[in-house]
């Protein structure tokens, strides 16, 4: 290989590494990342039953002790904080009830005391309905908690009623099933499905990003250098196309180093993040410890096959792009005109994005399968099906290769286009000045 | 080695809607001052990028020091010094250096201490101020014209090339430019540039070709060249100008044919078969007060506008030389 093309790719490298632009895209898109993960999962922690659910009156008029068992089941439950008392029962005769309801009514209105109040009597034993009045209403963790625990109380109490033995029933009622999901396709086992979600939106996102971002850097540098006219000098000491060549090469490798830092930051920012963010939530021990294993792994769960492949994509396609800005960017003469002029490079590459949702959905539908072997479009969304579904090597291997061949057509296309382009001054071509540029070249 | 520096034999480019070379050859002696003449759009720029090997000629041949142009190693001894100007603007000056300097095949250690020395040579590094870890767009115009001469010589080419170069440079630069295309020369190395100037090239060259249209008109030598136009001029200079008799003289074309007017000086073409003796007495019995009247060769501006006339400075087709 030509030693000049390491030369050029070398400076292309370090002046763009070099730049504050770069060192703060690089902390900050990790960071800007982790916090858009971590703020649902903040959420979710906030939103699960919260210690509202104690702060509240029960007004038992069963005469069977189910507003015991309510308070009993709520106060054993570890996931909701216990740093406040309650709940509170009260034991009402039927026909009391309408005051004492009033009175809780009075209560909770007061500012800062009672979240809410609780009715049961004769109807929630045989199973018909429980009233609930309070802030938290509409609160839908609380009131699945609340509801969880009216339910498991009357089936003790009708358990009881039953004559199953007391042993029996608090081993059921203690019943906290949950249900762990695992992958499992033809390779075996790999990661809980929400892992493969993630990885795979991520670097769906992380590749669309890095190929728009720096396919766009290598055409702007394109037309510094004509615009500025440095071209010339340097064009009399390298052929054109090695020029093209290490320019994509340099622009690629700081893009390469960037996604890296980006994937190894993320990565760190998520594990050392998480369980602070899940503290602060105010989430109890359970939540956790399972939280930010679920989201950490998102990177550090990704299969290293899929990494492996991703990185493929992503220099097949950033070739495939870059050489189609670079002619862009060697065919017209200002930045507004490149802006213009990039829309058909841009709608190509849009062009499969757009499908990025119903892949998501069903990566194995026809559409999916089809827009992972288009060339423009498998850069992108092959990694994303990869991280939700098994995809045999042998299509992953096609597809790289129809990949690689388009490349090396953008390559041809765009290198006879940028060799007649960088010192052409003037008009912008059209399209039928751009056909004869590539048969002349 | 072959003892010519460049061999252009029939080359020819053609654009879609013009010919901008047509069949030119040339030969470029080594360690020569050689001026490529023209008018804007005469082909100059196009010939030059074809040496270079930036634009690949539609038939004919190039060789350089014997190689053919398409041989990179050969391309390495040539330094280059574009009309259209320009470095990467963001970057530290002894970083673009560098950068071309390292593009022409130079090592980095023997690159380092050239630059420091052409940027002492060049005031662009003094004991308080090193210009060279300065931005490129921090530098004046004049200052950025000195960088962009560096860098074509810092890797001690054997062939340089300007194109153009006095356009834009202010009388400083545009005297040490003329300064190092002596030294050049002195050492033994070519120069070949081209220009619209004829008085540059006139003082400068020892031999031209005088392009037209992308065809070439004449070549050689500056003498032959002269000899060959013959002495057929007349230098004239008149005290109070030329009055009503005397302009009658000068316009008589069975004497003159061709007058190059500047008012108190005039540079006469006689017409064919008349006599300077002739034209003496005449001027001398219309009352002309003769302060000089010598026959002498051609200025090469003469011969430019004899030889490629008005017709050839029509309006450039490419936009470039």
């Amino acid at each position: 290989m030509d030693n000049k093309i390491l030369i050029v790719a070398k400076r292309e490298y370090l002046e763009r590494v070099r730049t504050r632009a770069f060192v703060l895209m690089t902390l900050l898109v990790p960071i800007l990342m982790s916090a858009a993960m971590l703020f649902p999962l903040y959420m979710s922690a906030k939103s699960g039953p919260s210690s509202s659910v104690r702060r509240i009156r029960i007004l038992d008029a069963t005469g069977a002790g189910v507003g015991d068992r309510i308070a009993q089941n709520i106060r054993s439950d570890s996931a909701i904080a216990d740093t406040v008392q309650g709940p509170f029962v009260v034991a009402v005769s039927p026909a009391d009830l309408p005051a004492a309801e009033k009175a809780a009514e009075q209560e909770v209105m007061k500012p800062k005391s009672l979240q809410g109040y609780l009715v049961v009597d004769d109807s929630t034993i045989t199973g018909k309905r429980a009233k609930y009045f309070g802030r938290n209403a509409a609160t839908i963790s609380d009131m699945d908690r609340l509801e969880t625990a009216v339910r498991q109380s009357v089936l003790t109490v009708r358990l009881e009623r039953e004559g199953v033995r007391p042993a029996v029933i608090n081993d059921v009622a203690k019943n906290r099933l949950e249900l762990s999901r695992e992958k499992l396709t033809e390779k075996g086992r790999g990661g809980s499905g929400l892992t493969g979600l993630f990885a795979g939106i991520i670097v769906g996102v992380l590749l669309l990003m890095s190929i728009i971002v720096n396919g766009q850097m290598v055409m702007r540098g394109v037309l510094e250098e004509k615009t500025t006219r440095v071209a010339e000098v340097v064009i009399s000491s390298i052929k054109p196309e090695s020029l093209l060549a290490g320019k994509v090469i340099g622009v690629g490798g700081a893009g390469l180093t960037q996604m890296i830092a980006w994937l190894v930051l993320g990565g760190y920012f998520q594990s050392f993040f998480a369980p602070i963010v899940l503290k602060a939530a105010g989430a109890g021990a359970a939540v956790a410890t399972s939280g930010p294993s679920t989201v950490a792994s998102g990177f550090a769960g990704m299969a290293w096959s899929v990494l492996g492949v991703s990185i493929a994509y992503f220099l097949v396609g950033f070739v495939f792009y870059a050489t189609l800005y670079a002619a862009v960017g060697s065919m017209v003469n200002s930045d507004q005109e490149a802006q213009q002029a990039q829309t058909p490079v841009m709608l190509l590459l849009m062009s499969g994005w757009i499908f990025v949702n119903p892949v998501i959905i069903n990566p194995n539908s026809t559409l999916a399968v089809v827009l992972s072997w288009l060339p423009w479009a498998s850069p992108v969304i092959m990694p994303i099906r990869m991280g939700l579904t098994s995809v045999s090597p042998a299509s992953v291997a096609g597809s790289l290769l129809l990949a690689l061949l388009g490349s090396i057509g953008a390559v041809w296309l765009a290198g006879r286009i940028y060799r007649v382009g960088m010192l052409m001054y003037g008009k912008k071509p059209s399209f039928a000045e751009l056909a004869k540029w590539i048969r002349y070249a | 080695m072959s003892d010519l520096a460049i061999d252009i034999r029939n080359v020819v480019k053609r654009y879609e809607a013009h010919v901008a070379v047509r069949d030119l050859s040339l030969q470029v002696p080594c360690g020569s001052v050689y001026g490529l003449l023209g008018p804007n759009g005469a082909g100059k720029t196009t010939t030059i990028r074809m040496i270079l090997d930036i634009i690949l000629p539609d038939s004919g041949s190039i060789s350089l020091f014997g190689n053919p142009n398409t041989d990179r190693r050969v391309l390495d001894r040539i330094g280059y010094l574009p009309e259209e100007r320009g470095l990467y603007k963001k970057m530290q000056v002894r970083r673009v250096l560098m950068f071309l300097a390292e593009l022409k095949g130079l090592n980095p250690k023997t690159a380092a201490a050239r630059i420091d020395e052409w940027m002492e040579r060049f005031s662009l590094m003094t004991p308080d101020k090193d210009w060279g870890e300065a931005k490129v767009d921090e530098l004046s115009r004049g200052m950025q014209q000195k960088v962009q001469f560096i860098s074509t010589l810092l890797h001690d080419p054997d062939l340089v090339i300007l194109d153009e170069p006095f356009s834009g440079l202010d009388p400083i630069n545009a005297q040490a430019l003329k300064d190092a295309v002596v030294e050049l020369k002195r050492r033994g190395k070519t120069v070949i540039f081209s220009t619209h100037v004829m008085e540059n090239a006139e003082r400068m060259c020892d031999s031209v070709c005088i392009i037209a249209r992308g065809e070439k008109v004449l070549d050689g030598s500056i003498t032959s060249v002269k000899q060959d136009a013959g002495m057929r001029n007349v230098a004239l200079a008149l005290r109070g100008g030329a009055h009503n008799g005397v302009g009658t003289v000068l316009r008589d074309p069975q004497l003159v044919s061709k007058v190059d007017d500047s008012n108190n000086f005039f540079e006469l073409e006689l017409a064919p078969n008349a006599d300077a003796q002739v034209l003496l007495r005449r001027l001398i019995d219309a009352g002309a007060n003769i302060e000089r009247f010598e026959l002498m060769q051609p200025s090469l501006h003469q011969i430019f506008l004899q030889r490629v006339g008005a017709a050839g400075v029509e309006a450039g087709l490419s936009g470039h030389g």
